[in-house]
């Protein structure tokens, strides 16, 4: 039984013919499961910035992320996207080290507002980072101050796009 | 239409004679007010029980170089006179010492750890001194002193 | 019992940017400590590294949820420094777009409180009924929530064309909306028995801890700036200052349901009564304002704002004090929540409608 679990967890167990860790690598099911990804990215609950009013509009029903498989959800251990809501101050960069680091593989963020793209308005302050890609890596970038609801489904989007690539 | 704020300059004036440098109407509900810091925590006290300034406002310092001083400024609503006074005091900058007005308004307590995380003024008297907007590790000095200069290049 | 530390936030659903230290001996929260500056900026000291017009945009990040009335305050202290006195048909504008601000940010307060009880229906009612406004914003000034619209010497554009027919198509809906709301809101037994008698600020102690806005007016007292210091066009105006007596969670949110009402109706006669004219004066493009010094009280849906500039002459300011409502309100927070049960913590917290954005600056 033990090894068995211990098979799985490394990807080699069986399941007829193939190994389940071969599976993932043959380019169908690598598909589905992209696709799967792209239409379930749930979202960690942080927010670090003003950008932050502008994600009640998006989860709420005039804009509705919903209907591309983003939910804001609390438990951040269910989570495979984080939003970085605008300016990260230095104090807060220690926390979204925290959060980006318990999230599982594979992760996705997205910076929103051009305080987390470069430190946008808070260019000379003593206490903003200047982009949040000094702390955790960025896959899409969403300028704006703050950006416009239609701006953040369009970062989903390219979100997607990118993870169906297999990118 | 001022008789009001008159007549809180002229009480003032005539409580605490020598220990009020400078008092005056500056417009329409705002008073101005200087004193000296050795009886601040009683013409505070005064403000408040005799002339019914109960509605604290914001405390705020204000750096000096030039003349080696903080000063810090009290502003006081009354909620009944519907008045504000700005209480100003000065502090000498190597040895900014104040009593903290914690006793007289509650409400000063986090202005006054804002203040002195900002400016580094040292408020006796106060129960919890300790770090409150920047980061625990901080060790950068007083940032909104005026020799704390900010970058001028973007990154 | 042994007393125990937990940290509350900042990842957490309504803990917004900030976090918690509360001890709790079993369910019972004995102590708290708000740790804050998350987002501390350092609003006050960018101010002086900028110019007076500048700084429009900076002061208004202090919180986005209002920028209407936060914009309000600062362009009203560069106006005293400067003496200036603004076109009445400005005032007027700039009274329409303080009032559309506060209502936004209400809906926005209110929805939150919602969720700390558990109604996420009202949640999504409430953020849809903000989009209304939002439209209005971007058809006068071409943005949703940060719009700086004010700058020193009057407003930025004169009201757009058909913009008096649409607002009023808006508020007419709004305000039967608003009956809805309260039937199906605020005399909710649900609601009613999660909001009453929860976190009680009695009067004495809402003034002693210098608490502002609704949260001082639910405690009773009748202290606000637009009728104490009347600033823009508000002298012009009828309106009354809800007020409540018990001092809770629902007294609370039931003033700033009052306020909605209010807002709704200084609109409709701000409309109507407005002048024809210019919209600014003449202001050079970095004014230098002359040695002095200026404090301006503005009521924010959150509370009295306070400005204190000081100008040394030159054309960047030399200090700028920014006194925000939830900073003030924020001391209510832990003497509200000692010896409650855990469970009213969100209902606490949201009903203040504290934002850490303006808390750290
Ligand atoms: S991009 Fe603009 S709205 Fe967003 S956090 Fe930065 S300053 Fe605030």
């Amino acid at each position: 039984m033990m090894r068995k679990v211990e098979e799985w967890k490394e990807g080699r167990c069986r399941l007829f013919h193939f190994e389940i860790g071969k599976i993932q690598d043959w380019k169908p099911v690598k598909d589905l499961l992209n696709w799967a990804r792209a239409w379930s990215l749930w979202s960690v609950h942080l927010c670090t910035g003003c950008c932050s009013p502008e994600l009640m509009a998006v989860a709420c029903s005039r804009f509705d992320a919903e209907r591309f498989g983003t939910l804001p959800f609390p438990t951040l251990r269910e989570c495979d996207l984080l939003f970085i809501l605008g300016v990260v101050s230095e104090k807060m960069a220690k926390r979204v080290k925290i959060t980006y680091e318990q999230m599982p593989e594979p992760k996705y963020v997205i910076a929103l507002g051009d305080c987390a793209i470069s430190g946008g308005l808070w260019w000379d302050s003593h206490n903003v980072v200047q982009g949040v890609d000094k702390i955790i890596p960025v896959d899409v970038y969403v300028p704006g101050c703050p950006p416009r609801p239609e701006a953040w489904i369009q970062g989903i989007r390219l979100l997607q796009k990118k993870i169906m690539e297999g990118r | 239409m001022i008789k009001v704020e008159e007549e809180v300059v002229e009480t003032l004036k005539q409580t605490f004679t020598e220990y009020v440098v400078e008092a005056k109407v500056q417009r329409e509900k705002r008073v101005t007010v200087v004193v000296k810091r050795e009886r601040l925590v009683e013409i505070a006290r005064f403000l408040r029980d005799n002339l019914q300034f109960d509605h604290i406002a914001s405390v705020s310092g204000v750096d000096y170089p030039e003349k080696n001083e903080f000063m810090v400024v009290y502003h006081v609503w009354s909620i009944p006179k519907k008045v504000l006074v700005a209480l100003k005091t000065s502090v000498p900058r190597d040895n900014p010492h104040l009593s903290s007005l914690i006793s007289v308004w509650e409400g000063v307590n986090y202005f006054e750890r804002e203040t002195w995380e900002m400016f580094g003024i040292i408020f006796d008297g106060h129960p919890n001194l300790s770090r409150f907007l920047l980061p625990e590790d901080w060790d950068r000095g007083f940032p909104f002193r005026k020799d704390f200069k900010l970058r001028t290049k973007p990154e | 019992m042994s007393i125990m530390r937990v940290r509350w936030g900042p990842q957490h659903p309504v803990s917004g940017q900030w976090a918690f230290w509360l001890d709790v001996d079993g369910d019972i929260v004995v102590n708290m400590e708000p740790d804050i500056g998350y987002t501390h900026r350092g609003i006050e000291k960018v101010a002086e590294n900028r110019t007076y017009i500048q700084n429009v945009p900076v002061v208004e990040r202090t919180s986005v949820f209002d920028a209407g009335n936060i914009v309000f305050g600062y362009v009203q202290a560069v106006e005293e420094l400067m003496g200036i006195e603004i076109p009445e048909r400005a005032k007027y504008i700039r009274t329409i777009v303080g009032e559309m601000s506060r209502i936004v940010s209400h809906l926005y307060g209110l929805g939150l409180l919602a969720i700390a009880v558990g109604f996420e229906t009202m949640l999504m009612w409430f953020i849809n009924d903000r989009e209304l406004f939002l439209d209005l914003f971007e058809m006068l000034t071409g943005a949703r929530i940060t719009y700086s619209f004010f700058i020193p010497g009057g407003v930025l554009h004169d009201l757009p064309q058909g913009f008096y027919d649409e607002a009023m198509r808006r508020l007419d809906y709004f305000e039967r909306r608003l009956k809805d709301y309260w039937k199906m809101f605020f005399l909710n037994r649900t609601f009613i028995t999660r909001t009453r008698g929860v976190g009680v600020l009695k009067r004495e102690d809402a003034i002693r801890l210098g608490v502002v806005g609704p949260n001082l007016r639910a405690s009773g007292v009748e202290a606000d700036v637009r009728k104490d210091e009347p600033y823009a066009a508000y002298d012009q105006i009828d309106f009354i200052i809800p007020t409540e007596k018990e001092g809770d969670a629902y007294a609370r949110g039931g003033v700033r349901f009052h306020e909605l009402e209010q807002s709704v109706s200084i609109i409709r006669q701000a409309l109507k009564k407005i002048p024809d004219g210019k919209i600014r004066v003449k202001v050079p493009i970095t004014p230098t304002p002359p040695k002095g010094e200026a404090y301006s009280r503005v009521e924010t849906a959150r509370g009295e704002i306070g400005y204190y500039i000081i100008s040394d002459g030159s054309n960047r300011p030399y200090r700028v004090k920014i006194s925000a409502p939830s900073f003030r309100n924020l001391l209510a927070m832990p003497f509200l929540s000692r010896n409650v049960p855990m469970a009213d913590i969100p209902t606490i917290y949201l009903s203040l409608d504290l934002i850490p954005l303006d808390v750290d600056r």
